[in-house]
């Protein structure tokens, strides 16, 4: 596919501006060894805007980060913060900004109050004036209740908001956030962007990474870092406009056909799978060529412009996606047995207790074989027992579950060899090559040694990395890393594959594919059951289940859910959705306690 | 230096070391641990070495010198031979280790100006217990020459060690050889942990400056492990019998000074890693592995090749071990310990400085 595009980025002259803003960077590289993470990067944040830099993993993010907090010097080029130099007046830098690392940066025997006195202390706030700030922070974040409790013993979305709190400490005017929102519920995520817009309305500037584009629209602008270089600054709302005229929407019984037909033809840029349609992008503003709008009207197709998002305009500027032909279909290799219903999941009251804590609290489901079932739920809210339960790695209290018919509680065993399990952190053997991480969970789940061998054939095939077979894993990026532990989890042909958070900080291209291939496994029957907080993985479901507290609080199509709630409530995406579902969830708990 | 900065690093490190439990083992336990494993291991007597004898002589003289082998702590008489040919077979599987062959007309000879003339027989495999069973077994013969076969009673006197036990000699060298394993190991975990975690990333952008930084780690842990100096010194003196016949005053500055040293190793260590297996690994084979070897603590310095004995000079164990022993077995004073622990005070500021130098407030 053409991976020219015809929108220039730097011909829009919003890469060459003003040279006065609290963070300058000109022609800022960085490189470790041979390896090139920064190429050019010239941006000048303004005062007092939150500015986000997006990108998957692996674009750079964190190092510039790290340069902007003089703690990593550029290899060349030069970066200025607020008027100091990075690398000359790095000490001052460090003293006036606050930063905050992507992971949980916390001292996890301290308490609340200890971590911020610390905070506090190395930048020698007085006393009176710790005790007022930390007082209006923490009840701000609502953590002012549990000042002594050890900060190991925190939710991530409380360290979260913790970890911000320590460095609003001293009020600094910059503010650098790295992945403020990794691992943190929609819920959190909510109240640390509150805090974040407080801070901005007092006149500080942030800088804000992300991977997620749901996350990069909250911000004033943006920058698109694509491996190693910016590609586009601008506002949400520009960018979302300079890809008008670009974005449609296909609704058709065969959508292999469509997307062979796209790959075929010149004009498209990327092809991206939903639930219940395809998107796609053309070169073309305004216009489809004749010749593909026939293709794509077969089988019944209907064809409508679209308003694009960020991830369009992301996917656009970046050059498009580097799409392949439709994924094959399994090759039907021979397990022992089939299930007798497929990969049908169904659980009646399913109930699992740790003593007086209940983890799963009668939860019924019915998901027939070949759908895509999104599972949402915060931290804790009960979604990780649920699998580990069908699993049949966790003993059932109260209630049962079946897997194409086959029951759990009693005959688990014979479910093992049907089930397919992608972990966040995907549990792959780093010192061993793409073919040997396959050939040894193909041997795990005692394939003969010829479907072993069909079975990679087809996997290698399907995910794209015949061209890696003989790579080390360690040395693969995220990107790849995460199809292999894809591959690894279907090659078996799974009637279930269970996938936890699959998509997160991976490239809108590789998202795309990824999700391309899940809908080929859905259209053979496989029931694709998906576990995320992260709203943007939740299109691509036919249905969505909500997790809160252990119950399960609403189930349905997603437009049906939005359409289910009261008249007065407004919810335009699904996180709005979600959220709002826990609130009246939240009401009703507090109604049944108080009465 | 800002001191309170300094106090701020000084204060979350001391909650941290509480509340660990894992670096509290690493502190107090452990240690302990090794102690007793080692002090009671370690063993370089030589006693109840196993005997055959063959009596070519059979006369009461022979008789009487055979008695004085059994008699003594060192030998135990587990075999008589009828031939010299038993003997080979008896060594061979290890019946016996020291043989001692008495020839015909032994008796006749006692008494006169020439020592009489027996054989002595040993499995050398071990060299050291071989050289000192043989020793043993010389000085019995060569005291042997009364013509009333009575024993010449030589009055020997032991200085410092006088029961001349060797758990003395190992427990007061090995407190040398626990302060380099613990402490830099408790050390250099404390901050790459930091790295592992990010932590380090937000002291990075913060204020603090690198001095700051490693003094406020360097203090809670010196502290730390001077308490457990402390606890193993007394448990020499109360549960091993170390007798004590020099200074408390002059030993702990010594141990102080040492304690300071190792950690500022761990500093040294943790300023050049990122992962904390390398830094266990790391520290296990600059600090413990050497200190164990070329510290004198069981295996003497001066029977080392010269160039090996220039080597030891840069592993500080070697001056604890002599400032120890001299100050706890011997007595020795403020005089005697000036030059090792002139050493060790140098030693430990250089490493303190080159991880002050090394030390950098950036992530590459």
């Amino acid at each position: 596919m053409n991976s020219s595009v015809d929108i220039n980025p730097r011909a829009s002259g919003t890469l060459s501006e003003d040279t006065r803003g609290v963070i300058v960077t000109k022609d800022l590289c960085r490189a470790y060894g041979d390896k090139v993470v920064l190429r050019n990067v010239n941006l000048s944040i303004r005062d007092s805007e939150i500015f986000g830099l997006l990108g998957p993993d692996g674009a750079g993010k964190t190092t510039l980060m790290q340069v902007m907090a003089a703690i990593l010097d550029p290899t060349e080029g030069t970066c200025t913060v607020m008027n100091h130099d990075s690398v000359k007046d790095a000490y001052w830098i460090n003293s006036h900004i606050g930063y905050m690392f992507q992971g949980f940066a916390l001292y996890d025997k301290l308490s609340i109050e200890e971590n911020m006195k610390f905070s506090a202390d190395i930048r020698g706030l007085p006393k009176d004036l710790f005790e007022s700030r930390q007082e209006r922070l923490l009840k701000m974040a609502g953590l002012y209740k549990f000042l002594s409790r050890p900060a190991g013993n925190l939710s991530g979305g409380m360290r979260k908001k913790l970890s911000l709190c320590t460095n609003l400490i001293h009020e600094p005017r910059l503010l650098l956030l790295d992945e403020l929102s990794l691992g943190v519920d929609p819920a959190s995520r909510k109240e640390l962007w509150d805090m974040l817009h407080e801070s901005r309305d007092d006149g500080v500037t942030v800088v804000i990474s992300t991977p997620y584009m749901d996350e990069a629209e909250h911000c004033d602008r943006l920058a698109f870092l694509h491996e190693g270089e910016v590609i586009a600054v601008d506002s949400p709302s520009n960018l979302h406009t300079r890809c008008a005229g670009h974005v449609y929407e296909l609704s058709t019984d065969d959508r292999g056909a469509a997307h062979n037909a796209l790959v075929a033809h010149k004009d498209a840029l990327s092809i991206r799978h939903l639930a219940e349609s395809v998107h796609f992008q053309l070169l073309t503003e305004n216009f489809i060529a004749a010749d593909l709008e026939a293709e794509l009207k077969k089988n019944n197709g209907v064809i409508k412009a679209m308003e694009p998002s960020l991830d369009d305009a992301y996917t656009m500027l970046s050059g498009g996606e580097k799409s392949t032909a439709y994924a094959e279909r399994p090759p039907k290799i021979h397990l022992p047995e089939r299930l007798p219903e497929g990969g049908r999941i169904l659980t009646e009251g399913l109930t699992i207790r740790f003593g007086d804590f209940v983890a799963n609290d009668h939860v019924s489901l019915d998901i027939p074989p070949g759908e895509v079932f999104g599972f949402l739920g915060a931290n804790g809210a009960g979604k990780t027992t649920f699998i580990r339960t069908l699993c049949g790695l966790q003993p059932i209290t109260e209630g049962n579950a079946w897997i194409g018919g086959v029951s759990v509680r009693d005959e688990h065993r014979r479910l093992s060899d049907h089930i397919g399990y992608m972990s966040q952190r995907f549990s792959l053997y780093p010192d061993l090559t793409v073919a040997e991480n396959l050939s040894f969970f193909g041997g795990i789940y005692g394939l003969s040694r010829s479907d072993r061998k069909k079975a990679i054939e087809w996997a290698v095939s399907v995910t794209d990395l015949g061209d890696v077979k003989d790579n080390l894993v360690a040395d693969m990026s995220g990107a790849l890393s995460q199809r292999l532990a894809l591959a690894c989890a279907i090659m078996h042909e799974p009637a279930v594959v269970f996938l936890d958070e699959p998509t997160s900080g991976v490239s809108p291209a590789a998202r795309y594919k990824f999700w391309q291939l899940i809908q080929t496994l859905a259209e053979v029957g496989t029931t694709i059951f998906v576990t995320t907080h992260y709203m943007e993985e939740a299109n691509y479901c036919h249905r969505l289940g909500m997790m809160h507290q252990g119950r399960l609080i609403g189930v349905g199509q997603a437009d049906q859910l939005i359409s289910d709630l009261p008249p007065e409530i407004e919810a335009e995406t699904i996180e709005d959705m979600f959220l709002a579902y826990i609130k009246i969830e939240d009401a009703r708990l507090e109604a049944e306690q108080a009465s | 230096m800002k001191l309170h900065r300094l106090f701020a690093v000084m204060r979350k490190e001391s909650r941290e070391i509480i509340r660990d439990r894992i670096t509290l083992s690493t502190a107090f336990l452990f240690p302990v641990m090794m102690l007793f494993m080692f002090g009671y291991a370690i063993s370089l007597e030589v006693e109840d070495v196993k005997l055959g004898v063959l009596d070519q002589d059979q006369t009461p003289s022979s008789a009487a010198l055979v008695d004085a082998f059994a008699e003594s702590r060192y030998f135990k008489l587990v075999r008589r031979y009828n031939s010299e040919l038993e003997i080979r077979d008896s060594m061979e599987i290890s019946e016996v280790k020291l043989a001692l062959v008495i020839p015909p007309g032994f008796n006749a000879l006692v008494g006169r100006d020439n020592l009489p003339e027996v054989q002595l027989l040993i499995d050398g495999t071990y060299s050291a217990t071989a050289l000192v069973a043989l020793n043993y077994g010389m000085s019995i013969v060569s005291r042997f020459k009364d013509r009333d076969n009575k024993l010449i009673d030589i009055q020997t006197r032991i200085w410092y060690n006088p029961s001349l036990q060797s758990v003395i000699y190992v427990v007061s060298g090995l407190y040398a050889v626990i302060i380099a394993a613990f402490p830099p190991l408790l050390t250099t975990l404390a901050i790459v942990r930091e790295k592992e975690s990010g932590s380090i990333q937000q002291i990075y952008a913060s204020p603090l400056t690198v001095p700051e930084f490693l003094l406020g780690k360097l203090i809670p842990y010196g502290f730390i492990s001077s308490l457990q100096l402390a606890s193993i010194v007394a448990l020499g003196y109360y549960w091993f019998g170390v007798p004590f016949n020099g200074s408390l005053g002059y030993l702990a500055i010594a141990g102080l000074i040492y304690v300071f040293c190792n950690v500022g190793i761990g500093l040294l260590i943790s300023t050049i890693t990122d992962s904390q297996l390398l830094a266990v690994l790391l520290a296990l084979v600059v600090t413990m592995m050497p200190s164990m070897l070329f510290s004198g603590f069981v295996f003497p310095i001066y029977a080392m090749a010269e160039p090996v004995q220039l080597y030891t000079h840069i592993f500080p164990a070697r001056y604890f071990v002599d400032a120890s022993r001299g100050i706890i077995l011997k007595g020795a004073g403020l005089n005697e310990m000036l030059q090792p622990l002139g050493l060790l005070l140098g030693y430990t500021l250089v490493v303190f400085f080159s991880a002050v130098a090394i030390f950098k407030k950036k992530v590459a």
